[in-house]
């Protein structure tokens, strides 16, 4: 499946990732050094000590010299230390960060995949019944909600009143335990940062299996005698998976960046609400880091995708 | 096969290995019911390889499908019975019929590029016929795979395995298709146009393995083709469909000889010769292939019948035996056409050119 050249062409690929978020993290210290008031601006510091501060982090020197020094910096994956809480290194937090929002948007994506394959082969394989009816409605419905609007609907029905109901009994941890890798209150988050993709899935791949199960493959898996479920699976969804990948780079993109405002409602710590905090806070060197940290992230996100084309597909090769 | 083995073999027939009756498929479609099959009665016997011809749109392989009960939506089988081994097919569970499927009557269809999956291996897609079947462990299934490659003549069989259809050329695809067909040894297996997508070369080549496997491996071939040389190069018996129907069918050397079903003696006519004239004359009658959601009333190739008669206006001809082993449904028959109207000098075939009824002009 992988051969040789798909190993180059990895390798390739990992190398224009570097130099993209080489790229956006620039433009990002240069626009954030265009931005009035300064690094220092909420510190509310005078005199001797604002300048003390300014030159322990090299902010009184020239532009292009602290241009440099970042750069110097990213490439050893130094981002340099937070400005609020000083002495701090940003590069292990925006990593612990990244892990966070990669958990999350991950176990979206799989629900998006999961849910959206699956309304979608049903109605299909049931056209025109209720159940493609009732399905294709429920992928509109899903499609039509913001993902902020499920997230604060899931609040409440699952950590208000589920919690009510049972007296305390079942309840979703809402929030982070506070736990780095745990997985108890993704659920939930995780849902509501994917299922109005899975709308998009659905319809994909509806319209895509009503295609398949049309073709002659599937007609000879028939004459061969195999079991209807098996035909499907395996000689239809296989199939119908190919246009679907087509529409996941831009829906992982989708899933991260609606991950900003997920995190933030559920108060997730990933790159999301890092994101919100650094710039409410103004501190600067980490809002770099958190671009850097997402353009990493979606680099390797969209590499993955490309990577699942030569999985499904044994036409495509890199 | 030479024509006196075939002769011989037409003539030795045991007792049928499938017999169909009265099989009726349609389909329902906004404009009305399509009668695709439309009554069809054939037998098949063990070993032997029977060609069904006929122009596209006749039948052919709606007729096949049904056997399998496979035919696409939104057809559906409305009447007829095919009996195998004791048993009609139409009548049992899916999940029987889905048991005959490739393990007693395989089918192998027209396109081999379409007709295999792209997503997975070739070697594999033949193995899957026989775990379906549970007629091999895994193992078993990959080095019996092996085999049927080498037995389907595809070089380098070994490595040929792992790759994906894509990576075959088309003659080599085709052979994949029949190794998978042959896979559980089927008694019966119906191929449909196999060869109609294929360079020459190829189709003679695949013909040929057809009927080295028919001969060696006793498996009973049911041959759909559009083509009377086809017919001519593989089978013992042929069926003629014409319009959803069987107009004639009878031994291969007997029917060429001397058809008696003025559509079959048409098809005859139209295999192309060096003789000018001839191919000429096969041009008039073609075109104005039937419209099967309103058939014509009476014989269906009145419209297009040199010879028709006031009767074939409106009664529908039986199938019944003119000679020995043939059977038409002509109320004319070809015996009496060149008796009484001349139709080995004809040279008009326009309808109703040779009988002079309303030479020439289209009656629905
Ligand atoms: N999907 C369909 N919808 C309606 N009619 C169909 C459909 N498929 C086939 N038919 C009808 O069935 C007839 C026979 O088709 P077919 O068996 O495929 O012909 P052949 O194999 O002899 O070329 C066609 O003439 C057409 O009228
Ligand atoms: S002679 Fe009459 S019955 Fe015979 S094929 Fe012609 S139209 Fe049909
Ligand atoms: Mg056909």
């Amino acid at each position: 499946m992988f051969t040789r050249g798909t190993l180059i062409y990895i390798g390739q690929r990992l190398v224009l990732i570097v130099l993209a978020v080489l790229g956006v993290s620039s433009l990002v210290f240069l626009g954030i050094h265009r931005l009035p008031g300064d690094a220092l601006f909420s510190e509310h510091l005078h005199g001797d000590q604002y300048q003390q501060t300014l030159h322990h982090y090299g902010l009184d020197r020239p532009l292009w010299v602290q241009y440099v020094n970042f750069l110097a910096g990213m490439i050893h994956g130094d981002l340099g230390e937070s400005l609020v809480n000083r002495g701090v290194p940003i590069t292990p937090i925006v990593l612990r960060e990244m892990s966070v929002s990669a958990e999350i948007g991950l176990v979206a994506l799989i629900f998006t995949v999961g849910i959206g394959m699956t309304f979608g082969v049903v109605a299909a394989i049931r056209q025109n019944t209720w159940m493609d009816y009732v399905l294709s409605t429920t992928s509109v419905i899903g499609y039509s909600m913001p993902n902020f609007v499920i997230a604060t609907f899931l609040i409440l029905v699952f950590g208000i009143w589920l919690d009510n109901f049972t007296q305390g009994t079942f309840y979703f941890q809402i929030g982070w335990p506070g736990r780095y890798g745990s997985i108890g209150a993704i659920w939930l988050p995780a849902f509501a940062l994917g299922f109005p993709y899975a709308s998009i899935v659905a319809r994909l791949t509806r319209a895509s299996m009503l295609e398949v199960i049309r073709q002659d493959y599937i007609r000879t898996a028939r004459a061969k005698g195999l079991r209807e479920a098996v035909i499907m699976v395996r000689h239809g969804l296989r199939n119908a998976l190919i246009p679907v990948i087509t529409i996941l780079g831009p829906l992982v993109i989708g899933i991260i960046t609606g991950g900003v405002v997920i995190e933030n409602i559920f108060g997730i710590p990933g790159l999301g609400k890092e994101f919100a905090n650094s710039i409410l806070n103004r501190d600067y060197n980490i809002v770099i880091g958190v671009f850097t940290g997402y353009a990493a992230l979606v680099g390797l996100a969209n590499l993955g995708v490309d990577l699942l084309y030569v999985v499904i597909d044994p036409r495509i090769r890199y | 096969m030479t024509p006196s083995t075939r002769a011989d073999a037409a003539k030795r027939l045991p007792a049928p290995i499938l017999q169909v009756k009265d099989l009726q498929t349609q389909f329902l479609t906004h404009d009305g019911i399509v009668k695709a099959v439309d009554g069809v009665t054939f037998d098949l016997y063990p070993g032997e390889s029977l060609g069904i011809v006929g122009e596209s749109g006749s039948g052919k392989s709606m007729t096949a499908l049904s056997l399998l009960r496979l035919v696409p939506d939104p057809g559906k089988i409305v009447g007829g019975k095919v009996l195998f081994r004791d048993q009609d097919l139409m009548q049992i569970s899916d999940e029987e019929i889905r048991d005959i499927r490739g393990r007693d009557i395989a089918m192998i269809f027209q396109d081999p590029q379409s007709s295999l999956n792209p997503v997975l291996q070739t070697g594999f897609q033949i193995a899957e016929a026989m775990l379906a079947h549970k007629k091999a462990t895994k193992q078993q299934a990959r080095q019996r795979t092996v085999e049927l490659l080498k037995r389907v003549r595809i070089p380098a069989a070994e490595s040929r395995v792992k790759d994906y259809p894509h990576q075959l050329s088309g003659g080599m695809r085709q052979r994949a298709m029949i190794a998978m067909g042959l896979a559980n040894a089927p008694s019966i297996l119906i191929a449909d146009e196999p060869t109609t997508a294929l360079d020459v070369t190829v189709q003679a080549q695949i013909l040929e393995l057809l009927a080295d496997l028919n001969q060696e491996l006793g498996t009973a071939i049911m041959m759909i083709t559009h083509n009377m040389g086809v017919v001519a190069g593989l089978c013992t018996r042929v069926l003629v469909m014409y319009a959803g129907q069987i107009v004639e069918q009878g031994p291969v050397d007997q029917i060429f000889e001397n058809p008696q079903h003025p559509y079959t003696w048409s098809l005859l006519k139209s295999i192309p010769r060096v003789d000018a004239l001839r191919h000429e004359r096969l041009r008039s009658i073609e075109g104005l292939a039937p419209d099967l959601l309103r058939p014509p009333k009476g014989c269906r190739f009145h419209p297009r019948c040199p010879f028709r008669v006031e009767k074939c206006l409106t009664d529908l001809p039986p199938l019944t035996e003119v000679k020995p082993d043939q059977l038409a449904a002509c109320w004319v028959t070809m015996d009496r056409a060149k008796k009484e109207m001349g139709a080995d000098q004809l040279l008009d075939i326009r309808p109703g050119a040779a009988s002079g009824l309303e030479p020439g002009k289209i009656i629905p």
